[in-house]
């Protein structure tokens, strides 16, 4: 019985009235997230290009939801249930034991992806089945970035789990080689990167844990009429501009990552949907850092980071 | 210079009021924001203060246990620290941010301190890296 059998046996023992998961797309190789109803549960689809995370989209179902979920998605359902935005009782998870992702775009450059029939993932090659004939490319590289350093590869909340338990492990390395530049490297090397953003915000909206219904940087901050009173005026305050430059870009960056802090789950959709492909990741990744080696938070507690009440430093 | 001041409405405000009753010199380029709590100094503040062209910002409180409000100074302290990190990270003068924690009885100590980071802001010079330049 191959993954997706069994994926789709476990949805069907689970009598949730909604069902989240990767359908595959037409003309294309890869999944896409859908709700469907028990009933068209054969649609459902598994492969290493099953990128997207499903923990957004259960927040806006009502009722008993089935989900499948790779580790990454399940350490967001589970932030998510720790902060009080979905319930435990109303999920049933699917986890699949991960063995990494294919970034799309690395795999674009392989291959013309309206070639491909069928993506599979066979020891250490991926297996791309064409039109004509077969083609084989090493997994690592294609292998989403991000994947690489993954800390849960196997879920860490689930009803039902699908393949062997992973290893996952903490690997700062790539960060700590960051550091070692000098500041100005620093400073030029961020700056250049953020010079490109054109703050589409899609990686706030992308995000699994950016649920606020009203953004730092969403316009009806600023709903100002002749007729507001200085007082509501007052109440808007104006945190950061809607200019787009290098500066106030990495202002825009840095907030939406401290507003991550202790939170982040690592599911990478925030590069996955950025446009220009700037590295966030590793501000992402550098708060983990922080929060793990000066406040020595582990992200498995069940207390989120910021009720922590423990001072650390002089 | 422009140095911003976010000074706690229990503690540090009293200490900076305490410095002036007893008529000790601080800088002039020292401008206070009271808050009603160190607490609740957004970082999105303290960036933008960087952008609107401060060249030093300081985040005064009261003395971990102390706090008004509790635990006010321990969110400060949090937020500060990861905001911190991460400006060192992308290159930014992170000596520019300060920390200090000021009771209403230590107005001495928080005049010395402010003509401390003071020097400290004139030998960097001028902030650059976020100003808003035409």
């Amino acid at each position: 019985m191959n993954e997706i059998e069994k994926i789709k046996d476990a949805l069907k023992s689970s009598n949730a009235e909604k069902i989240v998961a990767f359908v595959r797309k037409e003309s294309e190789p890869r999944e896409v997230l859908k709700v469907l109803s028990p009933n068209e549960v054969d649609k459902i689809s598994f492969s290493p290009l099953s990128l997207n995370n499903p923990a957004k989209l259960l927040m806006q179902i009502n009722g008993k939801v089935a989900v499948v979920a790779k580790g990454c998605d399940s350490m967001a359902i589970r932030q998510l249930i720790k902060e009080g935005k979905l319930k435990r009782e109303n999920l049933f998870i699917v986890g699949i034991s991960c063995k990494g992702v294919v970034d799309y775009r690395k795999l674009a450059k392989f291959v013309n992806l309206s070639e491909v029939n069928d993506v599979e993932l066979n020891g250490n090659d991926l297996v791309l089945k064409l039109k004509n004939g077969e083609k084989r490319i090493p997994f690592l590289e294609v292998v989403d970035e991000n994947c690489l350093y993954c800390g849960h590869p196997t879920p860490v909340i689930y009803d039902v789990l699908i393949g062997e338990p992973r290893e996952g492990k903490r690997d700062f390395s790539d960060i700590e080689q960051f550091e070692r530049l000098s500041r100005e490297e620093r400073w030029n090397y961020w700056i250049s990167q953020f010079e490109r953003c054109i703050r589409c915000h899609a990686c706030r909206s992308v995000c699994p844990l950016c649920y606020c219904e009203e953004c730092m940087v969403d316009p009806s901050n600023l709903a100002v009429s002749p007729m507001s009173t200085p007082e509501e005026k007052a109440s808007y305050p104006r945190i950061l501009g809607k200019t787009v430059n290098a500066r106030d870009n990495t202002i825009y960056h840095l907030l939406r990552v401290l507003h991550h802090a202790g939170r982040c789950v690592g599911c990478g959709e925030c590069e996955r949907a950025c446009p220009m492909e700037l590295p966030l990741r590793m501000l992402e990744r550098k708060l983990e850092k922080v929060v793990v080696e000066i406040f020595g938070y582990d992200l498995n507690e069940d207390i989120p980071f910021f009720s922590k009440l423990d001072i650390v430093g002089d | 210079m422009k140095i911003v001041t976010f000074a706690c409405n229990w503690c540090s405000y009293a200490g900076a009021d305490l410095a002036g009753v007893s008529r000790l010199k601080y800088p002039e380029d020292v401008r206070i924001v009271r808050v009603m709590c160190s607490g609740m100094v957004n970082p999105a503040w303290i960036l933008r203060a960087f952008r609107q062209g401060a060249d030093g910002v300081v985040i005064t409180g009261c003395h971990p246990g102390d706090c008004h409000y509790m635990v006010g100074n321990y969110y400060a302290k949090k937020r500060y620290l990861l905001l911190k990190e991460l400006m060192k990270f992308v290159g930014f003068e992170d000596e520019r941010l300060k920390l200090l924690w000021a009771s209403a009885s230590e107005g001495k100590k928080f005049a010395e301190e402010m003509d401390s980071f003071k020097k400290l802001i004139e030998q960097l010079g001028e902030q650059k890296q976020l100003r808003w330049t035409p």
